[in-house]
């Protein structure tokens, strides 16, 4: 069909956009520097938990270099509360779900520590820093509460007095019939699990440069956020401008992982350059990131499971506790982690006949919730890998035939869970089959080290991940600026996405991806991202392979097909004959004649135009441009409104691990993982992104925690302290493929970018 | 009145960065790794600012050093090479090179501070393996790649080395 395909889609060619980061010549947001501009540094609350009694400013204001500063009450005056980003209390759901009123400086009182109670705006960033140490805050401090458990306690402290207790949202989710799978199991497992408190911390931390222009009353925005699209709604509706007049333009992002979908502390410097007539800088320091940042994971499952004696998972009920921090529905969107958490609990279990899952999104005195490498399906992962591990242990069989026995096979797809998620396709049997051959090795090694006097373990998981999701009553609902592809006269292809690259490499895939079905050159694409008013929804909960490159696939394709009709047109051929490669149309039965995409376009527009050169029935339908504008909706939740996510990424991981006896310190010696993405548009950049999400597992499972102690202070806000691994804790890691298509996007893609935290079910 | 922060006089320095000369004048307090961004050379990246994640990592003389570590002042006179120094008459080191082959960039975000430290390595010793590569990138954080295509590019870079491509 496109001769020109396997030149690009499927190969590892070298990332064409990889030259501006090796010479220095990225633009991230700290280096956008422009004069005249003004920097915005924030005080934070030494206190979890405690009324503002009183600010003073006036010293502060003093300094030479302060141009102002801005505290709750300028909030209250000038900006509406940060906006609503998920909310479940609206009918089908009408659950127990409440939001927050609370804006980026806290105006009564604060919740938790290093949440902003005064801005400084200064000429130098220095004397900015030196201004905050001149403010004095009189606080009254209140008893903080820092463990979910203790914050559902009758008697705990409220962050929130109105609402009476500290649960923002309660609701069960279910499915099938849970009392007949207790009835019919041979016997209940029960188990607790709880996992840290962690985070991405990205090396580069929030920052923005917020140019707000009085005579038009546009505001240009550069941060570095995943998504303009829905940081333009979020900062237009605090700020009270009109969306129309925002532009949020997202500049090189240094890693983003789910923890640059927050704006709360972008909308000060946005108000301080509409109040000053000024830009105005603000980037954050590393305490500041992770004392204020979101903050995931910190949920507790305890779970009852039905099971029959061969070790086949029937049913479960279970309670899913989620510590969302000071709130999770304002300041980013966490609550809805719980939601998915709930819904992909059922993972790839076969047999279920009921489950249930009651969730409680518990507040606390520390930062906000929201995703991070995960938006609750990692919790799903995790009770459902806890489980293989509990029923193996329970009835003494291995855990691989446990996995064995329960995932799905590949005749059952595509597949509808009691629960609620709606799988596209997968083939656990082959992914086993490749992941126990290692698993066996390692075993052979763990005896070794065993004999040697030292302790080992082998850990095994199979895993489901959904990605390309549309969450309804959400800021995560498949807002598509969509795909725009442009063929230009004097040369070079533009393509428009919506995917901002932040490290997943889109800028040069998507590129690969129109170069094989379109048949243009890869060198003589240029992908643009990350500017709202062109497009920018995302990347958020991995939509790159299948909203991202669906939208690419199908603008190709009606592009392609434009051309075509033009020059079948022009030599008096059907467009049958004919195909493009290389950037050249040519007849297929004789390649001599041939045109460049690029003159035809110059034929389209100018010499002679449009008029002259294209067939009738695209003038009439006024298609006489080579530009082609589309949006991509998944057409599985078009038909079925409860598949929230499009398509879903399997995986069976299998680790080594050595614990020393003398410092009971673990580290993981090797990793294997069979993968299944479906079609793989560049394997090795899919490899890397692998490699990338499987060490930041290890470090969640073995190294980070955030530390709060019970006055609801972070003990570990650097990286001196909170341990993200290093290159001497990373092992070497092998991934192999396998590529089952999903039938529900353009090209069977479904996601390259992420693999969620699944991987550290290590059984030590 | 107005409060200042205490009058401490700017003190002039001299510096070489990429075999430009600078003579400046500088605060006292001001750290080699916001006057170097000043000064253009935005490659010095900002990640903790208390010398853990290495993303700011320069040669000054010779050494790799955490440039938000120092003050400026403290480079008075010294010699400093950054990545916007690496390229030659517009080709990418061979180290540069290595890590485009290797898929070793996601973000790009530590990937100058990589370079440098790596660099430095390189520059010293032919003795490489793999456990001497992650034990010397160890002061150098990366929260996209995992490091493992990191090491092969400096694993690369290495052999080059040996074939002669270098400067």
């Amino acid at each position: 069909m496109v001769v020109s395909k396997e030149i690009y889609i499927g190969q590892n060619i070298k990332r064409k956009h990889d030259i501006k980061f090796l010479t220095g010549k990225a633009t991230y947001v700290n280096d956008i520097y422009i004069p005249g501009m003004l920097y915005c540094a924030y005080l934070g609350s030494p206190y979890a938990h405690a009324r503002i009694k009183s600010i003073d400013i006036s010293e502060a204001l003093k300094l030479k270099g302060v141009v102002m500063i801005l505290t709750g009450n300028d909030c209250i005056k000038h900006l509406d509360p940060l906006p609503v980003t998920i909310d479940f209390s609206k009918p089908p759901f009408n659950w127990h779900w409440r939001t927050v009123k609370a804006y980026p400086i806290a105006t009564d009182k604060v919740r938790f520590v290093g949440e902003p109670v005064a801005a400084v705006i200064a000429e130098d960033p220095y004397i900015a820093e030196d201004a905050l140490e001149l403010i004095k805050v009189e606080y009254e401090p209140l008893p903080a509460v820092t463990d979910a458990k203790k914050a559902m306690e009758k008697d705990a402290p409220l962050l929130y007095e109105e609402w009476g207790d500290n649960i923002q949202s309660h609701f069960i989710v279910k499915g099938g019939n849970v009392e007949e799978a207790f009835k019919e199991a041979d016997r209940v497992v029960k188990f607790r699990y709880h996992e840290a408190r962690h985070s991405g911390f990205p090396i580069e931390p929030r920052g923005c440069v917020s140019i707000y222009d009085s005579k038009t009353g546009l505001l240009t925005h550069y941060n570095n956020t995943q998504a303009p699209l829905l940081a333009r709604q979020y900062m237009a509706k605090a700020l009270r401008i009109p969306e129309s007049n925002v532009r949020i333009i997202s500049a090189d992002v240094g890693g983003g992982f789910g923890n640059k979908l927050n704006w709360g502390l972008e909308i000060i410097p946005a108000l301080a350059s509409k109040l000053t007539g000024k830009p105005v800088k603000w980037f954050e320091n590393r305490r500041e990131n992770f004392l204020t940042q979101p903050h995931n994971r910190d949920y507790t499952w305890e779970a009852e499971v039905a099971v029959k004696n061969d070790g086949t998972i029937i049913g479960y009920k279970a309670k899913l506790i989620v510590d969302v921090g000071v709130e999770g529905t304002n300041r980013g969107s966490g609550c809805g982690c719980g939601i998915v958490g709930a819904l992909y609990s059922a993972g790839p279990l076969r047999y279920l006949k009921g489950a249930e899952v009651e969730v409680f999104n518990v507040v606390t005195n520390k930062s906000f919730f929201c995703a991070y490498r995960g938006y609750g399906k990692d919790f799903g992962a995790r009770f459902y890998g806890r489980a293989f591990y509990f029923v193996s242990r329970e009835l003494k069989i291995p855990v691989e035939e446990v996995i064995k026995k329960n995932v799905l096979q590949p005749e059952d797809y595509p597949f509808k869970t009691i629960i609620g998620p709606h799988y596209d396709s997968a083939n656990f049997p082959e992914l086993l089959n490749k992941a126990l051959k290692k698993y066996s090795e390692y075993k052979e090694k763990k005896k070794e080290l065993i004999s040697k006097g030292k302790l080992a373990g082998v850990g095994i998981t199979a895993w489901v991940e959904p990605s390309g999701a549309a969450v309804p009553w959400c800021i995560y609902y498949g807002i598509e600026g969509g795909t725009k592809i442009s063929v230009l006269p004097e040369g070079g292809v533009k393509v428009y996405t919506d995917i901002t690259d932040i490290g997943q490499g889109t800028e040069s895939t998507y590129a690969q991806v129109v170069a094989g079905i379109l048949g243009v050159k890869m060198n003589e694409i240029r992908v643009i991202e990350g500017d709202s008013d062109i497009t920018g929804a995302g990347p958020w909960s991995s939509r790159g392979a299948t909203y991202g490159v669906s939208a690419l696939v199908k603008a190709s394709k009606i592009l392609k097909e434009r051309i075509l009709k033009t020059v079948a047109n022009m030599w008096k051929v059907n467009p049958e004959d004919l195909e493009i490669k290389e950037s050249e149309v040519y007849k297929k039965d004789d390649p001599s004649k041939r045109i460049s995409i690029y003159d035809v376009a110059r034929a389209v527009y100018f010499w002679p135009g449009a008029r002259f050169v294209m067939p009738q029935d695209l003038l009439e339908k006024g298609e006489t441009t080579l530009e082609v504008q589309v949006s991509w909706f998944s057409p599985l939740t078009a038909k079925d409104p409860g598949a929230v996510y499009t398509t879903h990424v399997t995986g069976v991981d299998v680790a080594l691990i050595e614990i020393d006896p003398d410092t009971g310190i673990a580290k993981v010696l090797d990793y294997y993982i069979a993968h299944d993405a479906g079609k793989l548009i560049n394997p090795a950049i899919v490899e890397a992104q692998l490699h990338g999400g499987i060490a930041q597992g290890i470090g969640a499972a073995l190294y980070e925690e955030l530390i709060y102690n019970e006055e609801g202070q972070l003990l570990n806000p650097t990286y001196m302290d909170y341990l993200m691994p290093t290159a001497a804790e990373i092992p070497n890691i092998t991934v192999d493929h396998v590529e089952t298509p999903s039938p529900f996007t353009e090209l069977g893609t479904k996601e390259w970018v992420k693999v969620d935290l699944y991987q550290h079910h290590q059984q030590l | 009145m107005h409060w200042e922060v205490k009058k401490v006089n700017k003190m002039r320095i001299k510096l070489i960065v990429n075999e430009k000369e600078y003579e400046i004048e500088v605060e006292p307090r001001k750290l080699l790794a916001d006057l170097l961004r000043e000064l253009g050379y935005t490659s010095v990246h900002i990640g903790c600012e208390d010398g853990k994640c290495g993303a700011c990592t320069v040669i000054l003389d010779g050494y790799a050093v955490k440039s938000c570590q120092l003050f400026a002042v403290q480079a008075n006179n010294s010699k400093i090479l950054t990545v916007e120094g690496l390229t030659k008459n517009e080709e990418l080191h061979p180290l540069q090179k290595a890590f485009n082959d290797n898929f070793a960039i996601q973000c790009g975000y530590c990937t100058p501070g990589m370079l440098m430290t790596s660099y430095d390595l390189l520059s010293k010793t032919d003795k490489i393996d793999e456990e001497v590569v992650r034990k010397a990138i160890t002061g150098n954080l990366c929260r996209c790649t995992g490091y493992v295509n990191i090491v092969k590019a400096i694993l690369n870079a290495a052999e080059r080395k040996k074939g002669g491509e270098w400067w």
